[in-house]
């Protein structure tokens, strides 16, 4: 396992390219294998030098030796066809140059024949057998390298959540691994269409998109290289996962024209049967985790409804009685019961009030509200949530530290002024009359952080998380609300590709900090 | 003579709390139910001030601002919905002076209803002030000079529009848009970003904690407002 991860790393380098390519070069009848017979020939001459420079002084039977060697030599280095040309051109230079008379294949001695039989023989065999050890290694580097690409492609598609990311994965590593340019298609609404694919360019004519429905219905490569539809300019291939066919893999000739080889096709349908099966998993991982949405949407409505109604009934309950005690004995009441109840009426619809504007906000936030978002200093947004606080945050010390050089940040500023506004409630809310709460900005070169610190009671330890989920209500006593506050918070920041978390304060209190980022990508 | 509000509202239960309120700071009032009812009341009692709520039920109540616009400048205090920035600027920019946003406090509403029928007075004798005073700020506008706290502070050509431009209208709320085309010039409107930079600029001038702005208030979602010292 730790070998294979080794070679993965190095994998990623494009050298391992080149290996594919080697295997690909040594096929006979290509270019390369027309310079082996080259090589062979050079050798062979070679070996005639040296033959010749040893002719006075060794028997002919010896200089076969020479030749020998030089059939091993090309064996090693070149092709078995190459190897079986040089024995055969070996015997018959031998004959010519180093069996009297010279320069002629005639023989003077019949003993020779033995020699040139024996010759060809064992220089047959070196060939037949260097070129057996050669094509093992061969096919070892090439099962290496197939073995490092479907890796490769593993490890890539293990990470995607969504069907076409794991799409756009699988093409890219095979358009490294077969140099040539793939694009995946995937089926909307049962049919392939070139619409939906992974490459930004469609480098086939939306004409062959019958032959990628076809392959798609019948789960059969079709196209270049193979029986049906040879004229098309790509090669089909259907992505079959376990229980069902998830899409086409589409593989055009490489920027030469080369067409792939049997081994490649091998290699091909290994890769689109793992593209396959990953597709298809995670096809049904977001199959659970929307079934799993459904059931806590529904769960979150019933307990909607339940602390809904509860938080609407408790004020108009108030109201309702104040009210009534009022008309009923208003006269009999002394002035300074009536003043309580009149209070107890406005303060308690001004309760309702807040509750019913949360609930739009989460129902609007829910729907996916629009965000309408430009450049703004964040000065002014703290600056008008102060200003809306201005009766609840009265007789407190409230420090706004927001730096001049601040960037401007990219928002919806009536939300995020929203945001501020719920958490410098929470803070009035839970914090002692009269003590300090501190606002404080400070950008770094990707994000600007906002902090809202209290100095109240804090949260326990483990409500971190929990403090930001609708309905959840702090563990603080005499507080009341509907739990919306934070979950309105994280909503907008999150809509905004920022991030909201819970601090314990040092020396008691608590510290909301929001972070946004600067350039619009998610923190 | 007691100031004459005409209120174009459909709520009976709203209508009763206007009345008793109106009444009981010595207002005259009229009521209209409807859109249609509201205009032609308009224009057949001239009141001094209209308090409209945008919900009506033959009508949009931006209607009514179109329509009273035509002919008069009367005052017109916008009642709307909290949360629907959309309307409020809407009406704003149709020549509404102010909004209140429902739920309100009578007092809060009282205290628009006074500043928008001071506005509309017409100017003293010895002609518009023309230097104006807010906390530690003298705005003197004849002689260009503007002071914090006696020391003369320096603005830009473009502060000291906007700055002219807010105190023309203060009190009142005015649309981003509003003060684009007034400072900068009406091809100009869209460029908002710009705005909030020289409110910025001019709240480091002018106020003394600009992250807890006293006068030059942001309504967000709709514009700015100055608030004098009242």
């Amino acid at each position: 396992m730790a070998d294979t991860t080794q070679i993965s790393l190095q994998g990623e380098t494009p050298a391992d390219l080149s290996e594919v390519e080697d295997v690909k070069a040594t096929r006979p009848g290509s270019r390369a294998g027309w310079r082996e017979y080259g090589v062979a020939i050079a050798i062979v001459g070679f070996a005639t030098l040296i033959a010749l420079a040893l002719r006075s002084y060794l028997a002919a039977t010896n200089l076969a030796m020479v030749y020998l060697l030089g059939v091993v030599a090309v064996a090693t280095r070149c092709n078995r066809r190459a190897a079986v040309m040089a024995s055969f051109l070996s015997v018959a230079a031998f004959d010519f140059f180093c069996v009297p008379p010279y320069l002629t294949f005639q023989v003077s001695e019949y003993q020779y024949l033995i020699t040139f039989a024996g010759m060809l023989v064992v220089a047959l065999v070196i060939s037949a057998q260097t070129s057996r050890i050669r094509a093992q290694a061969a096919r070892a580097v090439d099962r290496e390298s197939r073995t490092q690409s479907l890796y490769r492609l593993s490890r890539r598609l293990s990470t995607k959540t969504r069907v076409f990311d794991a799409a756009l994965a699988a093409a890219e590593v095979a358009e490294e691994v077969f140099g040539s340019p793939v694009t995946i298609f995937l089926p909307e609404d049962g049919r392939i269409s070139f619409r939906k694919r992974t490459s930004d360019q469609l480098l086939i004519s939306t004409a062959e998109e019958e032959i990628a429905q076809k392959v798609f219905d019948h789960g059969r490569k079709a196209g270049k290289g193979t029986q049906s539809f040879p004229e098309a300019a790509a090669t089909y291939v259907p992505l079959k996962g376990a229980s069902r066919i998830v899409g086409v893999m589409a593989i055009l000739p490489g920027t030469h024209g080369e067409t792939l080889h049997d081994d490649q096709h091998h290699l091909l349908d290994l890769f689109a049967n793992q593209t396959a099966l990953a597709i298809e998993r995670t096809q049904s991982q977001n199959a659970a985790a929307d079934a799993r949405m459904q059931m806590e949407t529904e769960e979150m409505r019933s307990s909607l409804l339940s602390a809904v109604s509860h938080d609407l009934r408790t004020p108009l309950a108030s109201i309702t009685g104040a009210a009534s005690t009022l008309r009923s004995q208003g006269e009999k009441l002394a002035p300074g019961v009536r003043d309580e109840l009149l209070e107890s009426i406005s303060e308690e619809a001004l309760r309702l009030s807040r509750l019913v504007g949360n609930l739009l906000d989460m129902t609007r936030l829910e729907s996916g509200v629009e965000l309408r978002r430009d450049l703004y200093p964040l000065e002014e947004i703290v600056g008008a949530a102060l200003q809306r606080l201005e009766a609840q945050l009265a007789g407190r010390e409230v420090m706004a530290t927001v730096p001049e050089d601040l960037p401007l940040v990219h928002v919806d500023d009536v939300l995020l002024g929203q945001v501020l506004v719920n958490l410098l409630e929470n803070a009035a809310k839970y914090s002692p009359a009269g003590s300090a709460i501190e606002i404080a900005a400070t950008a770094t070169l990707a994000a600007v952080q906002l902090e809202v610190r209290d100095r109240g009671p804090g949260f326990a330890e483990g409500e971190e998380k929990r403090l930001f989920e609708k309905f959840y209500r702090g563990k603080s006593e005499g507080v009341r609300g509907a739990g919306l506050g934070l979950a309105i918070c994280r909503a907008i920041v999150m809509a905004h590709r920022g991030s909201i978390e819970a601090l314990h304060r040092e020396g008691g209190g608590a510290i909301f900090r929001i972070r946004l980022p600067l350039d619009g990508r998610p923190l | 003579m007691k100031p004459l509000v005409l209120m174009i509202e459909d709520d009976p239960q709203i209508r009763r709390f206007l009345r008793a309120a109106l009444a009981a700071e010595d207002y005259q009032f009229h009521e209209a139910l409807t859109a249609e009812e509201g205009i032609a009341q308009a224009a057949a009692r001239q009141p001094d001030l209209v308090l409209l709520d945008l919900g009506l039920p033959d009508r949009d109540g931006l209607e009514v601002i179109r329509g009273i616009r035509l002919w008069s400048q009367m005052p017109i205090v916008v009642l709307s919905a909290r949360g629907q920035e959309k309307d409020k600027i809407a009406a704003l920019d149709l020549g509404a002076d102010d909004y209140v946003a429902k739920p309100f406090a009578v007092g809060e509403l009282l205290a628009r209803i006074r500043a928008a029928l001071r506005r509309a007075a017409p100017l003293a004798a010895d002609g518009a002030d023309t230097v104006i005073r807010f906390g530690a700020v003298q705005a003197d506008f004849e002689k260009r000079v503007i002071t914090v706290g006696g020391e003369e502070v320096h603005l830009t050509p473009n502060e000291y529009k906007l700055l002219q431009v807010l105190i023309k209208h203060a009190g009142r709320v005015v649309t981003q848009r509003q003060l684009l085309n007034e400072v900068w010039g009406p091809q100009h409107t869209e460029q908002s970003q710009y705005l909030r930079v020289y409110v910025a600029q001019l709240r480091r001038k002018l106020e003394r904690d600009p992250a807890r702005p006293r006068y030059l208030q942001t309504e967000p979602g709709v514009g700015y407002r100055l608030t004098l010292d009242s």
